[in-house]
């Protein structure tokens, strides 16, 4: 385990290392944040309710997103993809250590710096825009909401490595992983709530992990879904987190006896 | 016990055929054809603990495939290997946290951070208790003269400073077992005699069980008694490196130095002229010849000195994978 929290505290210092980028990420996503937002308000002018959302609920979804793509969309994706391609991840499989645990390790290492930035910039726009924040009365709620976080952040981590595992057979690799992030902004509620979305697309959403990202954790933080509702998604997407881990599992032992390790 | 033991390995990759050019291209988006490739065909061995043994072969004999499999990066097609007691493909901590193979154009360093931080890494990682960590560090840092590259982003190294931080770095943990492919690639002259020297004492020291590759005859020279020649994938030969010579040459060399100047034209009797200036000259001769030729150059020569020598290692290793023959 203590060799896990050292990489941990390893690339917590080479995120930190990497100021710009780390900027260029936060501005980024800052920017599609404030653009989303002026949307919605545009839309919400005159009206105390679409599709079912509140002004407060709609604006704080917004906001949320930001929070939410900082903690659950932060991923080694194309890191592992191109270490594959090109022979890298080798060092680590010579040496006792799992490459998932420390994949997973460098993933939380991201997600802390990238969450504190995001919780940051939350204040700050909140208190720019005056913004009629949503802030649910019950506990419960919050000990759901961030039960729900924690199972999507891990959902996403196994989702993205199962993906990007398939770099194994593909030599140019890129390409699942290019689609996934593709489906995944519109099909994880990221960009906007998929209630937007006609009915039947969402029904097919509904049957995938994806709303269980992103959509899922913000609707039960807004009180959407409370009650039996709650739990019983809740208990859905911790299957998707058990399928997800299996199946990693098991794609990642057979790449491994197909490894190449390329490269010299 | 054996350190090593291979009994017919052999590995076969699938690899994608293409046409040149564009229009091969966009045949190969349709329709991709494959061709397997064999890249070590039923290779046999065995090294025993403390041995240090090089391992010879053209770029693309299958050297490197070796070694692949017997740290347990590839799984083999067909055949068995047991290392240090372990099948190395099954990864085992309690493998793992005894053998290390390095890599001279690979890096397990990150890239942007002080090697002292991979440094303690590895103590994690390989579970070195901190007592024994300080004294292998001190040890190498002393050694290899590291102490000005600890605390530098590896990325500001130079290669021989990091070649070394990275060879410390898969040491730390003293392994038994060292496989070392081409650990001397793009050093300096300096550079590589240190790093030599360092293989070597580190053999010694520990008992460690040492197999290398490299493309540079004085690495195998120098360190090596044993050696094993691959070449397309199969294993030519495996003895001391002293037999090669006489194995594979079957010439002698003699120099001789001219009182007046002789021109080669007239040493061709002799034997094959390999190299020759007006007063010296250097001729190839049949190994069971020698001392009648040698005679034949004293009497009708004005000689003024004359050496026998071996046909140089490097020689005759480069013939042999010259030739590819067996």
């Amino acid at each position: 385990m203590r060799k896990y929290l050292y990489v941990f505290g390893l690339s917590l210092q080479n995120v930190l290392q990497r100021r710009a980028t780390l900027v260029m990420d936060r501005v980024g996503g800052l920017a599609a944040i404030l653009a989303l937002y002026y949307f919605w308000e545009a839309i919400l002018q005159g009206k105390d309710e679409f599709l079912g959302y509140s002004r407060s609920q709609m604006l704080t979804y917004v906001l949320l997103m930001n929070v939410m793509r900082s903690f659950v969309f932060t991923g080694r994706g194309w890191e592992l993809v191109q270490e594959i391609a090109h022979g890298r991840i080798s060092s680590y499989l010579l040496r006792p250590l799992s490459y998932q645990g420390y994949s997973l390790s460098l993933d939380l290492a991201q997600k802390t710096i990238h969450l504190a930035s995001a919780l940051l910039e939350l204040v700050v726009l909140v208190a720019l825009f005056h913004a009629p924040v949503y802030v649910p009365a019950r506990a419960e709620t919050w000990t759901l909401f961030a039960v729900a976080v924690a199972a999507s952040s891990l959902l996403f981590f196994f989702l993205e490595f199962l993906v990007s595992c398939l770099a194994f057979w593909t030599s140019e690799s890129g390409g699942p992983l290019f689609c996934f992030e593709l489906f995944l902004n519109f099909a994880a509620g990221s960009f906007f709530p998929i209630d937007v979305l006609p009915r039947m697309l969402q029904e097919l959403l509904r049957a995938t992990p994806f709303p269980y990202l992103v959509f899922f954790p913000i609707n039960i933080y807004l009180e959407r879904v409370s009650g039996p509702e709650a739990f019983r998604l809740l208990a859905i997407e911790l299957g998707w987190l058990a399928a997800a881990w299996a199946g990693t599992q098991v794609i990642w032992r057979r790449g491994l006896a197909v490894y190449a390790a390329e490269g010299g | 016990m054996a350190a090593i033991e291979v009994e017919k390995l052999s590995k076969t990759f699938r690899v994608p055929e293409k046409d040149e050019g564009l229009w091969g291209s966009v045949k190969a988006l349709f329709h991709r054809r494959f061709r397997n490739t064999t890249a070590v065909s039923e290779v046999s061995f065995s090294i025993e603990e403390g041995e240090l043994v090089g391992f010879l072969g053209a770029n693309g004999a299958g050297k490197t495939t070796t070694l692949k499999m017997l740290s347990g990066l590839l799984h083999p097609t067909e055949g068995r290997a047991s290392v240090l007691g372990h099948v190395p493909w099954r990864r085992e901590a309690e493998f793992q946290k005894r053998f290390s193979l390095v890599m001279g154009y690979r890096s397990q360093l990150w890239w942007e951070i002080p090697a002292q931080e991979t440094f303690r890494l590895n103590q994690e990682i390989y579970e070195i208790p901190e007592a024994e960590y300080r004294r292998n560090l001190d040890e190498l840092v002393d050694l290899l003269d590291l102490s000005d590259c600890l605390s530098v982003p590896v990325k500001k190294l130079s290669l021989g400073q990091r070649m070394k931080a990275e060879l410390a770095a898969a040491i730390l943990h003293k392994p038994k077992l060292l496989l070392l492919d081409e650990p001397t690639l793009g050093l300096d002259v300096v550079m590589q005699k240190r790093l030599r020297l360092f293989i070597l004492d580190y053999n010694k020291r520990n008992n460690a069980t040492v197999l290398l590759t490299s493309h540079n005859m004085e690495d195998v020279v120098e360190l090596c008694r044993r050696i094993l020649i691959i070449d397309h994938g199969k294993l030519l030969y495996d003895g001391p490196l002293r037999q090669v010579v006489e194995k594979y040459a079957p010439l002698k060399v003699i120099r001789v130095d001219f009182r007046e100047a002789v021109s080669a034209a007239d040493l061709e009797p002799v034997g094959r002229v390999t190299e020759s200036s007006e007063l010296r000259a250097v001729v190839e001769v049949p190994r069971a010849e020698v001392s009648a030729r040698a005679a034949k150059l004293l009497s009708k020569f004005p000689v003024s000195d004359l050496t026998i020598d071996e046909t140089p290692i490097q020689d005759v290793v480069r013939r042999i994978f010259a030739s590819g023959e067996t």
